[in-house]
């Protein structure tokens, strides 16, 4: 065989230092690290402070005297118990307006599905305050009935809560709904089964998972939010305002660590039990579904359209009080309009607004590089790395942001943490808002990674690129339009959130929902509304902006 | 050989996917990997690709061993199944991205691209994305991409596979004129005898992750050794030698000595003639259009004949058989090959 004089391959083996393998230890390695150090790092410190005696041991002591005191109990019990009633309501409520949207006939869909959007654009807060605007001391329900509504406490808790988490209902339930395809409803049609014995025997086992993840997120959500809890809560002291309270007030970092632990275990428990139900309902594919479309049924569409409507209603009202209460003169006295509240006249004034955009731009820039590395350098690590990191990088969803926030504080604040210098600096914040949404952000980029095919990069090898070369040319662009979501998914949270940053804030970096808590607590409800909505527009800018970036990449490729 | 393969193994937890392996590629030689899904030739293609490792084995290629060379830095051209071209890379520069790759001056680029969309008679979709292309112009994009770079070997993993049959035909020729006239070493794996049979100068026949047996196109069909080779490349009539002693008594005599004990018999390789005493019968007949296949019953059990074009013969009637020695491959039961 006569060889070809030309080009002969160099022989070699796979060095150490090849360049595919540096590149992908660094893509693994860098956000493997952030990870340990921003999350694993601190929970672990928070469960080992949970378990230290005051001599230095280890032991169950904090906990026995915790629960020994009666006021743990107290608040506990309050807790559940708002807690609980919210779940039941926002979950019945959230599966009524999804089968209305998802297996319903009428017009102005539109929406409810626009109203259910609107409380992911604001700061949990702001149900709060709407609802001070409208049935409060000087609300307009109080001054038109004359009587006086206690708005304050356990119910106005349980209706801002609700207003809160279901549109998260809502949104669960209705993913699932959308899975079972048309096809199914037509067979049995055909078989002869009535719309109410479809309903039992397909859309309500269809929706079964979703229900049950559906409870455990508004559960989650719910027990460990700060934001409505400290504006509308009252004197019906919950989990949330107590932590807050001890921790931050008093420095008692021993009842933070155990209730953090404590308030770890339901939502641990849920994450598995999720993670459990949504592998069984796994064999269901998104793709070549069918979506149902309902004929017109009176009986069926008109109480289920009636409940949309004044559900979704009642949410664009509570938010739009707050946006119209933002430019009155003086709620509720002087309904002339004026921009007298957007004079922010406490210490710090738009600074803390300007500060989170900051802080959220680092968030959502830095996470959505770290998570793509991360998705990049997965793809090709070895097995004994990536199923740890798998894991380990869809965990940090089971930590709410209160413990995460708690978390931060006892680690970073500690002058033996070689870190400490961190401490009350925005680079925390940017860290603690990206690490308390790695999980959707990472889980995200995944779903996007499982559609593109390895025989992309296997032709790009052949043809003689690396691994960088082809992540940029090929990959990137690939995954442009998840990347923007995960992108805006970050910052429009980074923006609104307030149960991890509330730990964080310093009077020199402080963020916005932390600002709008104090003017709230100073009495100005009217600023603190001006402030929000100001919030509100920045994030509605943003999502408006990045849509239509996602449709002009959308529409510049693979159009046809 | 211009590639040489050598003992190649490799597994998969208890599954052997290539066996001890050994096969070649001569220059300028275009090999078929056939057999069916699971035999282990995608396996051996990627191995030979670099985009797996095998245990144990070597791949020399002009005698240089390339066994643990990343697959970017071997020169191959790779054409997958699934087309995967770069979705958001027009049909130019999907073309040109192994020469923009080597750091080619932009001129160049374009010139060469411009050729090749020219052999391939795509020129005027050079600035359409991939998306807007059919299926059997993906394909062609993916072979004009995978030879941009004078590659040292041509990979071609089942490439018309996802094609409709008239495209698979168009573009089986086109591949095959465009390797005679570039003599590129190319390997395609696939599982259709008939694809293989059409293009190749040797054809890599495997079962189970073994190599069965390796040869030309007219070596496999009419002197297949094994059962496992005589079945996958078309039809036959597979006889013991008592059975063909019943309709070929002549033939069974010449049965060699190694161990061969099963006479394969082509359909077409069976002369018939009308005659009321013949040992067969019709049973059935099936039209095929530029053939009739004959279903017979004979002392040797049922049998398959064809003739071209269409049937003498009728449904009951008695026919009497002509097979000559040269027809009559001799084949073993390949057991052996699963066992070990």
């Amino acid at each position: 065989m006569t060889a070809r004089p030309s080009t002969a391959p160099v022989p070699g083996r796979k060095g150490l230092f090849d360049a595919n393998r540096l590149f992908v230890a660094a893509c693994v390695g860098i956000p493997a690290l952030g990870l340990l150090l921003f999350f694993v790092q601190p929970v672990a410190i928070v469960f080992l402070r949970s378990i230290t005696e005051p001599d230095g041991s280890y032991g169950l002591g904090n906990y026995h005297r915790i629960l020994e005191g009666a006021r743990f109990w107290r608040v506990t019990g309050q807790s559940l118990v708002m807690t609980l009633i919210t779940t039941a309501i926002s979950v019945g409520a959230g599966f009524v307006i999804a089968l209305a949207l998802y297996r319903g006939h009428f017009r102005g869909k539109w929406f409810v599905r626009g109203a259910i959007l609107l409380p992911l654009l604001a700061p949990s807060l702001m149900q709060s305050l709407g609802l001070i605007f409208l049935l409060g001391r000087n609300g307009i329900v109080s001054r038109i009935l004359g009587t006086e509504i206690e708005i304050y406490g356990l119910w106005g808790l349980v209706i801002a809560n609700t207003l809160y988490a279901l549109p998260q209902a809502v949104m669960i339930i209705g993913a699932a709904l959308v899975l079972l395809d048309a096809r199914v409803y037509e067979a049995a049609d055909v078989m002869g089964a009535r719309p109410f014995r479809q309903f039992r025997d397909l859309t309500l086992p269809a929706a079964k998972y979703g229900i049950l993840s559906a409870i455990f997120v508004v559960f989650t959500i719910t027990i460990t939010d700060f934001g409505n809890a400290a504006v509308i809560g009252g004197n019906y002291t919950v989990l949330a305002t107590e932590i807050y309270r001890q921790v931050v007030g008093r420095q008692n970092f021993n009842l933070g660590a155990v209730v953090g632990i404590m308030l770890l275990l339901p939502t641990v428990l849920a994450y598995f039990i999720e993670r459990q139900a949504s592998r069984k309902s796994r064999g269901q594919k998104a793709a070549g579904i069918l979506p149902y479309v309902p004929k017109y049924s009176p009986l069926r569409d008109i109480p289920l359209a009636a409940f949309s409507f004044v559900v979704s209603g009642f949410v664009v009202l509570v938010m739009a009080v707050v946006v119209y209460a933002s430019f009155v003169t003086l709620w509720p006295y002087d309904l002339s309009l004026s921009l007298k509240n957007y004079a922010i006249d406490i210490a710090g004034g738009y600074d803390s607004l300007w500060i989170t955009i900051w802080i959220s731009l680092w968030a959502a820039a830095v996470g959505t590089v770290f998570v793509f590395a991360l998705g990049v350098g997965l793809r090709h690590a070895p097995a004994w790395i990536a199923q740890p990191l798998q894991v380990l990088a869809a965990m940090p969803a089971a930590v709410p942001g209160l413990v995460l926030g708690l978390a931060y504080i006892m680690a970073f604040n500690s002058l033996s943490n070689p870190f400490n210098f961190l401490y009350g600096t925005a680079t925390l914040i940017i860290a603690v808002n990206f690490y308390h949404y790695h999980t959707q952000a990472f889980l995200t980029l995944q779903t996007g990674f499982r559609q593109f095919p390895e025989t992309l990069e296997e032709a790009g090898a052949s043809l003689g690129a690396n691994l960088g070369r082809l992540s940029r040319d090929v990959v990137l662009p690939f995954m442009a339009p998840m990347l923007v979501s995960v992108l805006l998914f970050l910052f429009m949270r980074s923006m609104v959130t307030i149960s991890a940053v509330v730990f964080l804030s310093t009077p020199s970096v402080s963020v916005a929902s932390f600002q709008i808590l104090r003017l709230e607590d100073s009495g100005r409800t009217s600023q603190a509304a001006a402030f929000s909505t100001a919030l509100m527009g920045v994030v509605i800018l943003a999502l408006l902006l990045l849509t239509l970036l996602n449709r002009v990449i959308a529409s510049h490729h693979r159009a046809g | 050989m211009y590639l040489d393969v050598r003992d190649l193994t490799k597994t998969y937890g208890t599954f052997t996917a290539l066996d001890r392996v050994s096969a070649g590629v001569d220059e300028g030689e275009f090999v078929c990997l056939l057999g069916p899904s699971g035999c282990g030739k995608t396996t051996l293609l990627r191995v030979i690709a670099g985009l797996i490792e095998a245990d144990s084995g070597q791949i020399l290629l002009k005698g240089a061993d390339i066994s643990g060379m990343p697959t970017r830095q071997r020169g191959f051209g790779i054409v997958f199944q699934s087309y995967s071209l770069f979705p958001d890379m027009t049909v130019a520069q999907n073309v040109g991205y192994g020469l923009k790759i080597r750091g080619a001056a932009r001129d160049r680029i374009r010139k060469r691209v411009g050729e090749l969309l020219d052999m391939i008679r795509l020129p005027h979709l050079a600035d359409r994305y991939p998306g807007q292309l059919s299926g059997g112009q993906q394909q062609r994009v993916a072979l004009a991409r995978s030879i941009a770079v004078d590659p040292q070997l041509l990979l071609l993993d089942e490439p018309l596979s996802a094609l409709d049959a008239k495209v698979r035909a168009e573009l089986r020729r086109e591949i095959h004129s465009l390797q005679r006239e570039l003599r590129i070493p190319t390997i395609m794996v696939t599982h259709d005898q008939e694809e293989a049979l059409a293009v190749s100068d040797r054809i890599i026949c495997m079962n189970r992750g073994h190599l069965v047996q390796a040869g030309t196109a007219e070596e496999l069909y009419l002197r297949p050794q094994t059962r496992f080779v005589a079945d996958f490349m078309g039809r036959s009539n597979l006889l013991g030698i008592e059975a063909l002693a019943r309709v070929a008594p002549g033939l069974a005599a010449a049965r060699p000595r190694d161990g061969a004990d099963l006479a394969c018999i082509r359909p077409e390789q069976i002369g018939l003639s009308p005659d009321p005493d013949g040992p067969a019968r019709v049973r059935e007949l099936e039209f095929l259009g530029n053939i009739t296949r004959i279903g017979l019953d004979t002392p040797a059990g049922n049998m398959v004949a064809e003739v071209s074009g269409h049937s003498p013969v009728r449904p009951g009637d008695r026919l009497s058989l002509s097979i000559s020695s040269e027809h009559c491959a001799w084949v073993r039961e390949d057991a052996a090959a699963g066992a070990q």
